[in-house]
C-alpha cells in the first residue's frame, strides 16, 4: 500500500516536473526566437508629442510605458525603450516614441523592479530630462546614483510639489528583481495616482486581481480621470494569474477604481508570456460589448497613438 | 484565508477613515535593505566555474569558487551603505564596486598533491552598458598558492546577464609554471 503510494506520488511529480519543465523550454523558445526576428514599426512616432490643446493627454509608448500630459505637466511612466529586457526578452514592436522627443518630465514613475518596468538603460536615454524619479518601498538599491535622487514612496505615501501630488498606491505583484532576491526584496512593487489642476491620473503598473485594493484606491481617489492598466501577460493562466491581470480582469479593476477612462497598457511589446501577438487587444475588445462599455470609454491603441482624453 | 483577506481589507478601511497624508521631501526616508543568506544562496555557490590552465606542465581543466567577504560600492545611491558580505546584489557589484575575495581552485592535474591551490585578492567592477547590468568588466589581483609556491595573479574579466555569466582571464607570472588561467565565470549573487 505505501509502495503504491509512493509509486502515485512520484509519478505525479515527475509529471509535474515534466510539465514544468516543458513550460520552461517553450519560453526560452519563444524568447530565442523572438530574439532572431526584426522588430515592428510602431503605428505613428511623433516628433512633437506635446498637446497645447489638451488637458489630459496619453502617448502609448509601449508596454508600460506612457507619457501622459496633464496640462503642463508630463508624466513618464515605466520607461523602457532598450532593444531587449534582461538582454533576453526581445522588443516585437519599436517604442513609439525616441527619447530625444520627450519634453521635460515633472515626474517618471517606476512602478516595479522587473528588467520590463526598470530599464537602467532606458533611464540613462532620458538624460537630463526628469525633474523627479519615484521608486517603490526599498528600490533605491536598483537605481544606482544619477543626477536626479530617486524619491522612495511606500503605500499610501504622498510625494507634492509645485501642485503636482504623487502617491503610491497598493497593487499586487512581487518586488524582487533577479529572483535571488525574492527572499528580502518583498515590498518593491506600487501603482501610482498622479493628482494635478483637478486631474486624477491612476498607473497600475504590473498587477494581479485584488478586489480591496482597488476599492481602497477608488475611495481614497473617487475621481480617477483616467486609469493606465495592464492586461497581459495572459498565458499560461495558472502560473500568470498571482500576478498578472489578464483583459476581463483588467475590466474588474477599472470598475473597482470607479475610473472615467481606462487605458490598456502591457501588452504585444515585449516576448513575455505564451499570448499569441494581438491576443489580449482582441480578447479586451471582445469583452467591451457585455459590460457596457466602448473604446470611447476603454482605449486600446498601438504602439505610438495618443489620444486626448480631455480637451481645453 | 478568507478571514485574512477581511482583516487586510478592515485595515485598510481603518487607513482610509484615519487618512491623514504624509508628505516628505526628496531625500528623506529611505529603506536600506540588505540581502539576506539563504539555503537556495549557499546551494548555487557550491556552482564551480569552469576553466582551463595552461603552463610549462601543459593545459588542464580547472573549477573555481568564490566567496566575497567584502564588497563596497562606490555606485549606489549614496543614502544608502555602500557595504555588502558576502550575499551581493548583481547590480551593487557590477554597477561599480571592489570586493576582497577567496577562492579555493581545482587544477586537474592528475597528481593529488598537485590539484588544489587558493587565492585571495581584490577586484573592482566597472559598469559599460545598463550600468552592469548588460555588461560589464573588471580588473583584480591576487595572492595565490598554487603547487606549494606562492606567488601573485592578476586577472581581467568581462560579464553579462547582470554579472552571473562572464570569463575570466588571469596571469601568474611569478610562478615556476608561468600559469595562465582562463575561466567561464558563473555566479549568482
Amino acid at each position: 500500500m505505501k509502495l503504491r503510494s509512493w509509486t502515485v506520488g512520484g509519478a505525479a511529480l515527475f509529471l509535474a516536473g515534466c510539465a514544468q519543465l516543458s513550460l520552461g523550454a517553450r519560453f526560452l523558445g519563444g524568447s530565442i526566437d523572438s530574439l532572431g526576428r526584426s522588430t515592428r514599426p510602431p503605428a505613428q512616432k511623433l516628433e512633437d508629442p506635446v498637446r497645447p490643446e489638451a488637458r489630459l493627454a496619453a502617448l502609448w509608448v509601449g508596454h508600460a510605458t506612457v507619457l501622459v500630459q496633464m496640462d503642463d505637466k508630463f508624466i513618464l511612466t515605466d520607461p523602457v525603450f532598450t532593444h531587449t529586457v534582461g538582454n533576453v526578452s526581445a522588443r516585437l514592436v519599436e517604442p513609439g516614441l525616441d527619447p530625444q522627443n520627450l519634453p521635460q518630465l515633472d515626474a517618471v514613475l517606476i512602478s516595479h523592479l522587473h528588467f520590463d518596468h526598470l530599464s537602467l538603460g532606458s533611464l540613462d536615454m532620458l538624460q537630463d530630462k526628469p525633474k523627479a524619479l519615484f521608486v517603490p518601498e526599498g528600490g533605491l538599491v536598483y537605481v544606482p546614483s544619477s543626477n536626479v535622487p530617486p524619491i522612495e514612496l511606500s503605500t499610501w505615501e504622498v510625494y507634492e510639489k509645485d501642485g503636482l501630488r504623487i502617491t503610491a498606491t497598493p497593487v499586487e505583484h512581487v518586488g524582487f528583481r533577479y529572483g535571488g532576491d525574492v527572499s528580502w526584496m518583498t515590498k518593491s512593487f506600487t501603482g501610482y495616482v498622479v493628482e494635478y489642476n483637478g486631474q486624477t491620473l491612476y498607473f497600475g503598473g504590473d498587477t494581479a486581481h485584488s478586489e480591496w485594493m482597488f476599492h481602497a484606491t477608488g475611495r481614497r481617489f473617487p475621481r480617477i480621470d483616467l486609469a493606465l492598466l495592464p492586461i497581459a501577460p495572459i498565458h499560461p493562466r495558472e502560473f500568470m494569474c498571482k500576478t498578472h491581470v489578464d483583459p476581463a480582469e483588467a475590466l474588474d479593476l477599472f470598475h473597482d477604481l470607479g475610473a472615467r477612462y481606462m487605458m490598456a497598457i502591457h501588452y504585444d511589446t515585449f516576448f513575455n508570456s505564451l499570448d499569441d501577438f494581438g491576443e489580449a487587444p482582441r480578447t479586451l475588445r471582445t469583452l467591451l460589448p457585455a459590460r457596457g462599455l466602448t473604446e470611447q470609454d476603454v482605449a486600446i491603441l498601438q504602439q505610438g497613438e495618443q489620444r486626448v482624453f480631455v480637451h481645453k | 484565508m478568507k478571514l485574512a483577506t477581511l482583516a487586510v481589507a478592515a485595515a485598510s478601511a481603518l487607513s482610509i477613515s484615519s487618512f491623514s497624508a504624509k508628505v516628505h521631501a526628496a531625500d528623506e526616508t529611505v529603506r536600506d535593505i540588505h540581502p539576506r543568506l539563504r539555503l537556495p544562496w549557499l546551494i548555487l555557490q557550491a556552482l564551480p566555474s569552469p576553466g582551463m590552465a595552461i603552463g610549462e606542465r601543459g593545459v588542464h581543466g580547472t573549477m573555481s569558487w568564490q566567496v566575497t567577504p567584502l564588497l563596497y560600492s562606490w555606485a549606489m545611491d549614496k543614502r544608502l551603505s555602500p557595504w555588502r558580505t558576502f550575499v551581493v546584489e548583481p547590480l551593487v557589484r557590477q554597477s561599480g564596486s571592489v570586493e576582497l575575495f577567496l577562492s579555493p581552485e581545482y587544477l586537474g592535474r592528475g597528481q593529488a598533491e598537485y590539484n588544489w591551490g587558493f587565492r585571495a585578492g581584490v577586484r573592482a567592477y566597472f559598469p559599460i552598458t545598463e550600468r552592469g547590468d548588460g555588461l560589464s568588466w573588471s580588473l583584480g589581483a591576487s595572492a595565490i598558492w598554487f603547487l606549494d609556491e606562492p606567488g601573485a595573479s592578476f586577472d581581467a574579466g568581462i560579464y553579462t546577464l547582470f554579472g552571473s555569466l562572464g570569463f575570466l582571464v588571469s596571469v601568474s607570472p611569478w610562478l615556476s609554471d608561468n600559469l595562465v588561467q582562463t575561466s567561464l565565470r558563473v555566479r549568482f549573487f
